[in-house]
């Protein structure tokens, strides 16, 4: 489903990644992990299309598509989806409106006419329940006022909604306390199928007690230095990442 | 909004419809500075002639008379001088009445208009104005607000100007009994070589006043807009509390916004705020949205009624609220030469 090969990216002429190689099939989970600053967040901003950085080399192809060709918006047309590590507020936004605007246009691109308002309010009310959130959020602006792990949960409803084919998580177990990672972990847990598949970018171990993963990577300094099963997971979590940067 | 719901007052032609009002709206229509018929709502609401151009509006002592009058007034061809309007404005002791101006152009004459608007709010009484502003490229349109607001007065004023070449909206507020309240807000879209200038003098005379202000504008191409919101506290004016917030959003670097918050306080027991901001497009939001699946345009106007929000938030009638966001959208999406719901062929 996706494969990156010897990508290279920069920003402001500082280059992050210096040569990414990871391949996911459809029904995996990927785990990526790494310390602060090994280029964990660039690798998942430049999958999702953000601009501000440069690809110098290499291809990343989605579905046998060239993607780094695509344009953000159709990037998640197509299926793909970012969970942001810091979500952005967007006052005067609904929740509702965002999330009508965003599948409407998703349909339109596969034209597809637009959600009739039964079925959007009876999607909206089936995801909710997915993250067990309230029905209050949907009024409220996109983020606005949301605590940390109502941030985090929003993305995994907006992801619920989306039913995209790669999902890719960067650190959205970050600043959750462990009840709420258990809701945003049970919400990737039910969404998962033989036909999609997810990469989860973390700092620690302790998710990956809740979503397993088929494979775990270490990113440093821009390269991917270990690929394993599951186990590398709890290597890590014992012994920190000095082993396998000076190994 | 079935069309029976709404009553048009006689002897108007039929292509001055317009939809924007509620049902039981009562209309009234300004040619040219001209009031066409005087009015009487049953509820203690009149409208009439004044010795010069313009009307004479009254909201009688203890009436109550909600979301009943929306006053039209537009300049077409039969008329191209250059006009004075004086209009003026009485809610009376207690009473508690709502009106919506608007102003149009009919013809793509070159117009300049003069308006005073005097505004007497009377001990106690509630006033509750909307002006609409939509005009062409070539119109000229000056209003003078003057406002007297007596003692437990509360008057609000949302001025949401949608187009014209020069638009200024001057206010001169005097809060001269305690515990008066002024609500001031304004939206403004300019783009073009448009340029909406609005000056506010908020004079806080007497002690326990309240005002606040919230102008907003959105600015494209090589537009101009300009903010000077003056707070005056007199030296007696203790346990004043004013705020003013002017913001714009820049979307062409070529626009320009000018903001001049000014705080003139000679009293020591208050509570006063004032904050202009001049800014761009957020990006991050932008590529939030457009990582959902929202395509670049219409993440960028999202993000802009997003911006214009809260300002149309302080129209209470939320009818007419709604029927403004509508027209703010279709603005801002360049679709106001059909604009299905509207007869006067705006801009």
């Amino acid at each position: 489903m996706l494969k990156i090969k010897g990508l290279h990216a920069s920003i402001d002429g500082k280059e992050i990644l210096k040569g990414v190689d990871i391949s996911v099939n459809a029904g995996e989970i990927h785990a990526i992990m790494g310390p602060n600053g090994s280029g964990k967040s660039t690798l998942s901003s430049v999958l999702a299309g953000k601009e501000t950085f440069e690809v110098t080399s290499g291809e990343v192809l989605y579905k046998g598509v060239d993607l780094l060709e695509l344009a953000p918006e159709e990037r998640a047309r197509q299926g793909l989806f970012l969970g942001f590590q810091y979500p952005v507020e967007i006052p005067g936004v609904s929740n509702v409106n965002f999330m009508k605007t965003a599948i409407n246009e998703q349909r339109k691109y596969k034209n597809l006419p637009p959600i009739s308002a039964a079925e959007f309010l009876k999607m909206m009310r089936e995801k909710m329940a997915v993250v067990e959130m309230d029905n209050s959020f949907s009024g409220r602006g996109v983020n606005v006022g949301f605590s940390g792990g109502e941030k985090k949960r929003n993305e995994i409803f907006q992801m619920a909604m989306l039913n995209p084919t790669l999902a890719i998580l960067d650190e959205t177990d970050s600043g959750l306390d462990i009840d709420a990672m258990k809701i945003v972990a049970a919400g990737v847990n039910k969404l998962k199928t033989p036909d999609n598949a997810f990469i989860v970018i973390t700092h620690y171990q302790r998710l990956l007690d809740y979503i397993i993963p088929d494979v775990v990577h270490v990113l440093f300094n821009g390269k991917i230095i270990k690929s394993a099963g599951k186990e590398l997971a709890l290597e890590v979590e014992e012994r920190g990442y000095d082993w396998l940067i000076n190994g | 909004m079935k069309e029976k719901d709404y009553k048009y007052t006689p002897e108007l032609p039929e292509e001055f419809k317009c939809k924007v009002p509620l049902p039981g709206t009562v209309q009234a229509f300004v040619t040219n500075g001209i009031l066409r018929e005087e009015i009487t709502i049953d509820g203690g609401v009149s409208l009439k002639t004044h010795s010069g151009n313009g009307f004479i509006y009254e909201a009688k002592e203890g009436s109550c008379c909600k979301e009943s009058l929306q006053v039209i007034s537009f300049r077409n061809s039969q008329n191209t001088n250059d006009i004075s309007i004086e209009n003026e404005l009485y809610f009376r002791k207690g009473s508690d009445s709502s009106l919506l101006l608007c102003t149009h152009t009919l013809s793509m004459d070159k117009f300049i208009t003069q308006e005073v608007v005097n505004i007497e709010v009377e001990e106690g009484a509630k006033a509750n104005i909307v002006v609409m502003q939509n005009e062409h490229n070539a119109s000229t349109h000056k209003v003078d607000f003057r406002l007297s607001v007596a003692a437990k007065a509360h008057i609000k004023i949302n001025v949401i100007t949608l187009h014209g070449a020069l638009l200024e909206n001057d206010f001169n507020v005097k809060l001269r009994g305690e515990e008066a309240v002024c609500d001031l807000n304004g939206l403004y879209l300019v783009d073009g070589k448009q340029r909406v200038v609005t000056d506010i003098s908020m004079n806080h005379l007497v002690p326990n006043c309240l005002s606040s202000q919230l102008f907003k504008g959105i600015l494209d191409n090589s537009s101009v807009a300009e903010f000077t919101g003056r707070i005056v506290v007199a030296p007696h004016a203790q346990k004043t509390e004013a705020f003013q917030a002017n913001h714009n959003l820049l979307i062409s670097s070529n626009a320009k916004a000018y903001a001049r918050p000014q705080l003139e306080i000679y009293a020591d027991d208050v509570k006063c705020s004032h904050g202009a901001t001049s800014g761009v497009m957020d990006q991050e939001g932008l590529f939030y949205m457009r990582s959902r699946g929202i395509g670049e345009s219409e993440a960028k106007l999202l993000q802009q009624l997003a911006f214009v929000y809260d300002v149309l938030e302080k129209i209470d009638n939320e009818r007419l609220r709604k029927r403004l966001y509508d027209l703010v959208e279709s603005r801002l999406r360049g679709e106001f030469n059909h604009c299905e719901n509207c007869s006067m062929n705006c801009c």
